[in-house]
C-alpha cells in the first residue's frame, strides 16, 4: 500500500529543493487551476487560459521557499491564479477573442426546427452577453457551476469563500441575469 | 413574504434550467504537453540569473578572502588566525541558512499535525 503524502509534506519537500515533489504538486492543482483561470477569462480565451496556469506555476515555484503554511497550499495557488487571471483579463478585455463565446454555445444547441434554434442562439448571445457584465466572481461561479459542471463545494474552494457564500453568488447572479433577459424582452423558459 | 417564497424559487430554478442549457459546452483541459513546457520555462528562467548570482558571489567571495589574508598578514598576524578569522565566518554564513530552515520548519510541522 502507498501512502498518499499531503499538499504540506509535499510543499516541504518541494522547500528542500526536490524538483520531483514540485512536480507532483503541479500535477494535483494544474487541472484546477486551468478551470479556474478558463472560468475567470471565458471560453473565448483558452490559449490564455493555459498562459494563466503556466505563469501561476512559475510564480509558484519562485515563491514556494517563502511559503509559510499558514493558509493551505490549494487555496495560495487559487488565490494566485484568481489575480492572474483578473489581471490578463483587464488587459486582453479589447482583444478580439480566438473563437466567439455565443458561436460555442450554438455549437451545442438542441432545440428543433431551425426558427426555434435561431431564438434559442439569440437568447443564449444575449445571455452570454449579461454573464459577461456580471461581476468577476459571479462569472467565474456560474462558469464552474454550470459549463465545468463543478459542485458548490468545489466553486467554494476555487474561490476562496464560504460554501454559503457560493451558494449566495449563484442564486445573485441567477436572478441579475433574469432581471436583465427580462429586461431585453426574453423569457427564460 | 408567503407569495415572495415560490415565486423566487421559481424564478431560480427557471434560470438554472436555462443556465445549465445554455452553458452546456466540452469542458477545456490542458494540453498533454503542459508539464513539459513549463518546466523548460523554469529551466530558461533560472539558469542564467543563477548561474550569474553564483559567479558572483564566488568572485565576491574569493576577492574578499585574498583581501582579508593580505591585509591581515600586512598587520602581522600569523596564518593560523588570518585563516581562523576568514573561515569562521564563512562558517558561520553557511550555517545559518540551514539553521533558519531548521526552525522555521519546526512550528509548520507541528500545525501540519494537528
Amino acid at each position: 500500500m502507498t501512502l498518499v503524502e499531503s499538499d504540506a509534506q509535499l510543499v516541504s519537500r518541494a522547500q528542500d529543493g526536490e524538483s520531483q515533489a514540485f512536480a507532483e504538486l503541479v500535477g494535483r492543482h494544474k487541472a484546477r487551476v486551468f478551470r479556474l483561470a478558463v472560468s475567470i477569462l471565458g471560453r473565448e480565451f483558452i490559449p490564455e487560459a493555459e498562459d494563466v496556469a503556466q505563469e501561476v506555476f512559475l510564480k509558484v515555484h519562485h515563491a514556494i521557499a517563502s511559503f509559510r503554511g499558514e493558509a493551505e497550499f490549494g487555496s495560495w495557488i487559487y488565490r494566485i491564479t484568481f489575480n492572474q487571471a483578473v489581471n490578463l483579463k483587464a488587459r486582453v478585455r479589447f482583444r478580439s477573442p480566438h473563437a466567439d463565446e455565443t458561436v460555442l454555445y450554438h455549437a451545442v444547441s438542441t432545440e428543433p426546427g431551425p426558427e426555434r434554434q435561431a431564438e434559442t442562439a439569440e437568447r443564449d448571445r444575449v445571455l452570454a452577453e449579461c454573464i459577461q457584465t456580471l461581476p468577476e466572481v459571479y462569472q467565474s461561479a456560474l462558469r464552474l457551476y454550470y459549463w465545468m459542471g463543478a459542485g458548490v463545494v468545489e466553486v467554494a474552494e476555487l474561490l476562496g469563500i464560504p460554501e454559503n457564500t457560493a451558494k449566495s453568488y449563484l442564486s445573485r447572479a441567477r436572478k441579475l441575469l433574469h432581471g436583465m433577459l427580462k429586461e431585453r424582452g426574453y423569457s427564460c423558459d | 413574504m408567503t407569495e415572495m417564497e415560490p415565486r423566487e424559487d421559481a424564478l431560480q430554478s427557471e434560470m438554472d434550467r436555462l443556465l445549465r442549457r445554455s452553458m452546456a459546452a466540452p469542458i477545456p483541459s490542458l494540453p498533454p504537453e503542459f508539464d513539459q513546457r513549463w518546466m523548460n520555462e523554469v529551466r530558461r528562467r533560472s539558469q542564467p540569473s543563477n548561474r550569474y548570482r553564483r559567479n558572483l558571489l564566488t568572485g565576491y567571495g574569493l576577492a574578499s578572502v585574498v583581501a582579508s589574508a593580505v591585509v591581515m598578514r600586512g598587520q602581522g598576524i600569523n596564518w593560523g588566525t588570518t585563516a581562523v578569522m576568514i573561515l569562521a565566518p564563512l562558517a558561520l554564513a553557511a550555517a545559518i541558512p540551514w539553521a533558519w530552515r531548521i526552525v522555521q520548519k519546526a512550528p509548520r510541522q507541528s500545525v501540519n499535525q494537528i
